[in-house]
C-alpha cells in the first residue's frame, strides 16, 4: 500500500503540490489526472525520490520513502515522461546498467533483456545507441528497463506520449497484464480514454489540490452518465444528465445543433478543470 | 556492489570513447611540454626546466582529467539527460554512487596523468616517479572528482560544466605550481595558491622525482579537500531538495 500524506512540493513561492492525500491500495491501478502544470509529474517525482517533499511524507508499507530506503526503492520502478537514459549506451548496455543497480545476476540481466527486447519488437536494434533510436523506440525501451526488475509499484508518467494508436492499445494490454500479476500501477496521463480504459480509481488534482478521488465510472455518473452536446455558432456547451429520459427531454428542447451521448472521463476532467472544450474538437 | 556498478559503467564510457578520451589527454599537455620544456630552452635552479616542468604537467593532467570526467558527464546526466533519475529511484545506496563516481573519475585523471609519464619516458631526465607518486595522482584525482561533482550538483545548466572549468580549472592549470613556483609569488597570494590542491599535488610529486621527502603537509591538505567536498557531494544527493 502506498499513502501520501500532507505531501507538499514548493518551488520558491509557487506551490506545485498543496497538502495531497491520497492512499493507493496494492494492486489497485490508479490513475493521476490533472491539467498541464497540476502537480502530477511533481508527485511522481517525489514518489520516485528524485525531488524531495517540502511537507508531508510517502509510505510505502507502511515504511517512510526517502533516498536512502533502499527496500522500499527495491520495489519501485519509475517511466518518467522524458526519456531518462544515457543517450550514448546502447540498448543492451542501458538494461544492463538498469540491472546492475537494482542488484540482478548478470545471468538474470542477460536473460530477461532478450525477452524483454524481443517481446517489444526491439531485439534487433539492440546494439543502436539511445541518441540513434526514434521517440516510440526510447518509450518502449524506457519500459522493458523498468520491467527487467519485476517491481512491485509502477510509476508511469505520460508512458503513451508520442506513442502512435497501435502501440499506445499494445500498451494499454500490456499494462492490463502486469496489473493482473498484482503490480501496483500509478498512472498519469493526458488521454482520458486511456483512465477510463484503465484505471480503477483516479484521482483529479488541479493546482495542487485534491479535487476528486474515485471510480471513473462513479465520477462520470456524479457528473451525470449521459451528456447533451449543443453546438452554435462560436462555442459546443454539454450538459449533463442522470438518466437518458433526461437527456432526450432536454434534447428536444434544443434551440441549437445537439448531439446526445455517453459521458466520458474526459467530461469529468473538463468539468473539474474548468475549461472549456475548445469547438473545434 | 553499487561502486562497481559506476565503475562498470565508466569503463563503458572509457571504452567507447577511448581514442577521444585518450587524444583529449595528450594534446593540451604535449603541447606545455614542447612549447616550454623543449622550444624555449631555459633552466630552473640550475637544472634543465623540463625537469620542473614534467612533474607539475603529470599533476595537472591528473586534475584536468579526473575534473572533466566527471563535471561535464553528471552535468549532463543530471541536467540533459536526466540519466541520474534511474539512479536516485534504485536501491543502489548513493553513497556508493558518489564513491563510485570518484573512484572513476580519479582513475581517469590517472589515465591522463599516465600517458604524459609515457610520453616522457624516453626523455632523459633522471627524474623519480614511485608508487607514492601513483597514490599522489590518485588521491589528486579523487579531490578534483569530488570538486566536479560538487559543481556539477551546484549547476543549472549543462552548459555550466565549461564555465566551471574556466574558472577554476584553467588558473589553477598556470598557478598551481605547474609552470613556475610558487615560491615566487608575492607574499600573500603565494600562501592562497599554495594551499590548493594541485599546488600541493605538483609540490609532492616534484619532490618525489627530485629524489626529496614530499612530507605529510600536502597529504593532510589533500585529505582535507577530499573530506569537505565529498561531505558536500553526500549531502547533495541526500538532502538537495530538487536534483
Amino acid at each position: 500500500m502506498i499513502e501520501l500524506r500532507n505531501l507538499t512540493k514548493k518551488f520558491g513561492d509557487f506551490t506545485a503540490v498543496d497538502h495531497l492525500d491520497l492512499t493507493i491500495r496494492t494492486g489497485e491501478f490508479f490513475g493521476l489526472l490533472g491539467p498541464n502544470g497540476a502537480g502530477k509529474t511533481t508527485t511522481i517525482s517525489m514518489m520516485s525520490t528524485v525531488l524531495l517533499p517540502t511537507g508531508g511524507e510517502i509510505l510505502i508499507d507502511g515504511h517512510r520513502l526517502d533516498r536512502k530506503a533502499s527496500a522500499e526503492k527495491r520495489k519501485l520502478s519509475v517511466i518518467t515522461q522524458e526519456y531518462s537514459m544515457r543517450q550514448d549506451m546502447n540498448m543492451e548496455e542501458v538494461m544492463e546498467y538498469q540491472g546492475r543497480l537494482y542488484r540482478i545476476p548478470r545471468k538474470q540481466i542477460r536473460e530477461k533483456t532478450e525477452e524483454l527486447l524481443e517481446f517489444a519488437g526491439l531485439a534487433e536494434y539492440r546494439r543502436r545507441t539511445v541518441r540513434h533510436l526514434s521517440g516510440g523506440m526510447k518509450r518502449k525501451l524506457m519500459i522493458c528497463r523498468a520491467l527487467l526488475i519485476e517491481p512491485e509499484i509502477l510509476l508511469l508518467d505520460e508512458p503513451t506520449a508520442g506513442m502512435d494508436a497501435l502501440s499506445r492499445r499494445q500498451m494499454w494490454n500490456l499494462l492490463r497484464r502486469l496489473n493482473e500479476r498484482d503490480i501496483t500501477i500509478i498512472l498519469t496521463t493526458h488521454y482520458m480514454e486511456e483512465a477510463q480504459a484503465l484505471c480503477d480509481q483516479v484521482a483529479l488534482i488541479n493546482r495542487g489540490k485534491l479535487q476528486k478521488l474515485d471510480t471513473p465510472q462513479a465520477l462520470i455518473e456524479e457528473l451525470g452518465a449521459f451528456a447533451v452536446d449543443e453546438t452554435s455558432e462560436d462555442s459546443l456547451k454539454s450538459r449533463y444528465f442522470s438518466t437518458r429520459q433526461e437527456a432526450i427531454a432536454y434534447l428536444q428542447t434544443a434551440d441549437h445543433s445537439a448531439m446526445l451521448r455517453q459521458t466520458t472521463l474526459e467530461d469529468v476532467f473538463v468539468e473539474c478543470a474548468g475549461r472549456k472544450l475548445d469547438s473545434g474538437r | 556492489m553499487g561502486i562497481l556498478t559506476v565503475l562498470w559503467e565508466k569503463w563503458v564510457e572509457f571504452r567507447r570513447d577511448f581514442y577521444k578520451i585518450t587524444v583529449a589527454a595528450m594534446i593540451s599537455p604535449l603541447m606545455y611540454l614542447i612549447i616550454f620544456g623543449m622550444g624555449i630552452q631555459t633552466t630552473s635552479h640550475g637544472e634543465p626546466y623540463l625537469h620542473f616542468l614534467i612533474p607539475g604537467v603529470v599533476a595537472m593532467s591528473t586534475m584536468t582529467g579526473s575534473f572533466s570526467a566527471i563535471a561535464q558527464n553528471m552535468s549532463v546526466q543530471r541536467l540533459y539527460e536526466k540519466a541520474l533519475d534511474q539512479v536516485m529511484v534504485s536501491p543502489t545506496p548513493l553513497w556508493q554512487f558518489i564513491l563510485g563516481q570518484v573512484i572513476g573519475g580519479s582513475l581517469r585523471g590517472m589515465y591522463a596523468g599516465g600517458i604524459i609519464l609515457l610520453l616522457t619516458m624516453p626523455i632523459r631526465t633522471d627524474l623519480t616517479f614511485n608508487a607514492l607518486s601513483l597514490f599522489i595522482m590518485f588521491l589528486n584525482g579523487l579531490v578534483f572528482s569530488t570538486i566536479a561533482l560538487t559543481l556539477s550538483f551546484l549547476a543549472k545548466s549543462y552548459t555550466d560544466a565549461p564555465r566551471f572549468t574556466s574558472y577554476i580549472i584553467t588558473p589553477m592549470s598556470f598557478l598551481c605550481n605547474t609552470f613556475f613556483s610558487t615560491e615566487q609569488m608575492p607574499a600573500g597570494f603565494r600562501q592562497a595558491v599554495s594551499v590548493l590542491p594541485l599546488s600541493q599535488s605538483a609540490g609532492m610529486i616534484r619532490a618525489i622525482a627530485n629524489g626529496e621527502d614530499p612530507g605529510w603537509i600536502g597529504f593532510a591538505i589533500l585529505a582535507a579537500y577530499l573530506l569537505v567536498f565529498g561531505l558536500l557531494s553526500m549531502n547533495f544527493i541526500y538532502k538537495k531538495k530538487n536534483l
